[in-house]
């Protein structure tokens, strides 16, 4: 115990006696350390939303389908339960938040234009706050009803249809028997989605509205189910697949968007890599530092070793070093990268790049995801990596040989 | 009883004759596209498709029958000859010999072009949409060339599957369409049927010759002359099949 308080002591005036070195050094730590901590915290913020729209979108972390309708999303697969079962069982299920919906792909007309659109036949009620919809406020109105004879359209769609507020637009699809199913509608709100696609996609209409429109009976093409945590689905699906049983495709929701579910698994693995890199920037910086700092001091290791000092106390002296430089560094640095966080909390505006980001299903906002785990990972992995890399130099100054050592010139 | 009885007739008669107007409306709209079509109908047209760069001219036989089924064949042009079109009620096929197929136009079509023209594959199929579709009403009656010829608007049902805001067409008592114009929300006009000539054909007077075109691009119309004809036909209910269209037997 002693010895250590001896070789702390040590370690600390070498490490200042040369203080340019080392402060240089510590400038090279903290910066890495900032980097590993402040970068993994941006790409988290970038993945989260990523997440978080594309849940947004699909929506919710559960989806109940017909086996087929992923395949083939018409009309002719319905969830084979009537919507009326469907409630009573997942009514009292105690799921944070469910809705379902008839989704089927149409064509919306306007007096000038159409377009593809996938229609999209809501509970308004039971879906308030689920979807992206409810992200920014609605021209108009939303929906009130499920029987509300109106659409919600997005404002992107609307430039294109040359339509408006109080205009009607006409929407077609097919029946389950291949027939024409079409309908005038008044467009009763504009919504603006973050990510503008969704903007030219959906088209809300009342559920209700949508079964008569489609001739289909009291059916949905989907059903969903929101837990609390994106990470941890697993409770919600076994309970849904409880409920529905083998009637039905029960899917969570990276499987569903297994781009997006890879995309998270990859960024955890990301993070360690990109960690990893840095650090193996930083270990030329500390390993060269720490060869200098031997080679200087040859005479002097050799001096200690002839007064009777073990060699592994040299070996501990200079690890010892490497570790405090380390500590150091790493403590400013995420100090730092704690402060970098602070003002962009509330997201960075990105819009100047914002239509490349539509492309990967961002939105125009970023914000930084600082993690507690990320930041005692960044922490943790340099320090063991440091040590590793000092016992190298550490490892040679131990075992001069003392006569050699002292009168080298 | 036979007092409540002979209530409920008064009534019924106020409401008849209130809606006269509107009846008769409908009655002429009803009547112009019977007499267009007929009960059934046997005909070839030339159909010119004009674009500031190009022109194209087709000739097409077309049959129909009732209200809801329709044969269209391609004579002209020779690359062209043979490609049809089927619809029945609100179903409609194409089918091109070259690639040997009978396709059923989705509805994801039905809003796009038929054959390149500016009439619409839906134009085509749900022509009798027109009469009950939407409320009809006479905005103004006038005497052209001795000829009495009503303008009637018709406004679409809030869920029809119209787009237009209103159509204003101007028929003749002898059941002549002369106009058909398209105004859309917000009461401009966006396209135009006119008839550029009518005569006597098949026994019967008829437009010969229109032209539909759009407000917005002048010089982009599509042109439909008449050729010949008959409308004392009597066609058979196998014309209107699948298997005629693929493999025709007239």
């Amino acid at each position: 115990m002693h010895m250590i308080a001896i070789l702390m002591r040590l370690a600390w005036r070498n490490l200042w006696r040369n203080h340019r070195r080392t402060l240089i050094m510590l400038m090279a730590i903290t910066l890495g350390a900032w980097a590993m901590i402040f970068m993994t915290a941006l790409m988290r913020g970038m993945v989260a939303e990523m997440v978080r729209g594309g849940i947004s979108a699909l929506p919710g972390h559960v989806q109940v389908h017909h086996p087929d309708y992923r395949d083939d999303p018409s009309i002719a697969n319905l969830i084979p339960m009537s919507d009326s079962e469907l409630s009573e069982r997942f009514a009292g299920a105690g799921f944070a938040a469910w809705a379902s919906r008839v989704r089927v792909p149409a064509v919306i007309t306007s007096e000038y234009d159409s377009r593809g659109v996938t229609l999209l036949g809501v509970d308004p009620v039971s879906e308030q706050g689920l979807t992206f919809v409810d992200d920014n406020p609605v021209e108009g109105r939303f929906l009130e009803s499920v029987d509300d004879a109106g659409v919600v359209i997005g404002k992107k769609l609307a430039t294109t249809l040359n339509t408006q507020v109080g205009k009607r637009v006409v929407l077609m699809s097919q029946d389950p028997d291949n027939e024409i199913a079409d309908r005038g509608f008044r467009v009763v709100g504009l919504f603006e989605a973050d990510i503008k696609a969704f903007e030219e996609n959906y088209v809300f209409a009342g559920k209700a509205t949508a079964q008569k429109m489609l001739r289909i009976t009291d059916q949905v093409s989907e059903l969903f189910v929101l837990g609390s945590d994106h990470r941890n689905v697993d409770e919600v699906y076994d309970k849904t697949v409880e409920l529905i049983g083998d009637r039905a495709e029960v899917m969570r929701w990276f499987d569903i968007d297994t781009y997006l579910g890879s995309m998270l698994k990859v960024m955890d693995g990301f993070v360690f890599v990109w960690i990893i890199v840095i650090f193996l920037a930083l270990s030329f910086g500390l390993v060269n530092t720490l060869v200098m700092a031997v080679f200087e001091r040859v005479r002097e290791i050799g001096l200690m070793l002839a007064l009777g000092m073990r060699p592994v106390y040299i070996l501990g002296q200079i690890v010892v070093e490497s570790l405090l430089l380390l500590a150091i560094g790493l403590a400013i640095g995420s100090a730092l990268s704690w402060a970098a966080v602070q003002p962009i909390k509330d997201g960075i505006d990105v819009s100047i790049v914002g239509d490349g980001l539509d492309m990967w299903g961002m939105s125009n906002m970023l914000y930084p995801e600082l993690l507690l785990s990320d930041v005692i990972l960044a922490n943790v992995v340099v320090l063991v990596l440091g040590f590793l890399a000092s016992l190298s130099p550490a490892w040679r100054a131990a075992h001069y040989e003392p006569i050699e050592a002292i009168t080298k010139v | 009883m036979i007092s409540r009885y002979l209530t409920v007739v008064t009534a019924l008669l106020l409401a008849v004759a209130a809606d006269a107007d509107e009846f008769n409306a409908t009655g002429i709209v009803r009547d112009a596209v019977n007499h267009w079509r007929g009960l059934a109908s046997d005909s070839v047209i030339t159909m010119v498709i004009h674009r500031p760069d190009w022109e194209r001219t087709m000739t097409i036989r077309a049959w129909t029958k009732g209200d809801d089924r329709s044969l269209v064949r391609v004579l002209e042009p020779r690359k062209d000859r043979g490609n049809s079109t089927l619809t029945d009620d609100n179903s409609m096929w194409s089918f091109s010999p070259k690639v040997n197929r009978v396709i059923k136009i989705p509805s994801s079509m039905m809003g796009q072009s038929w054959m390149g023209s500016d009439f619409s594959n839906k134009d085509v199929a749900r022509a009798d949409d027109i009469v009950d579709q939407y409320d009809h009403s006479i905005l103004g009656v006038e005497e052209v060339d001795g000829i009495t010829v009503y303008e009637i608007e018709s406004v679409p049902h809030e869920e029809a599957a119209v787009v237009w805001g209103r159509e204003v067409l101007r028929i003749r008592e002898d059941h002549v369409v002369l106009t058909h114009r398209f105004f859309d929300q917000d009461g401009e006009l966006v396209k135009t049927l006119t008839s550029l000539e009518i005569g006597e054909m098949g026994g019967r007077v008829i437009a010969q010759q229109q032209r539909m075109s759009k407000t917005e691009s002048p010089d982009e119309w599509t042109e439909i002359q008449v050729v010949s004809v008959n409308y004392d036909v009597d066609l058979k209910d196998s014309l209107f099949t699948l298997s005629n269209l693929r493999n025709p037997r007239d």
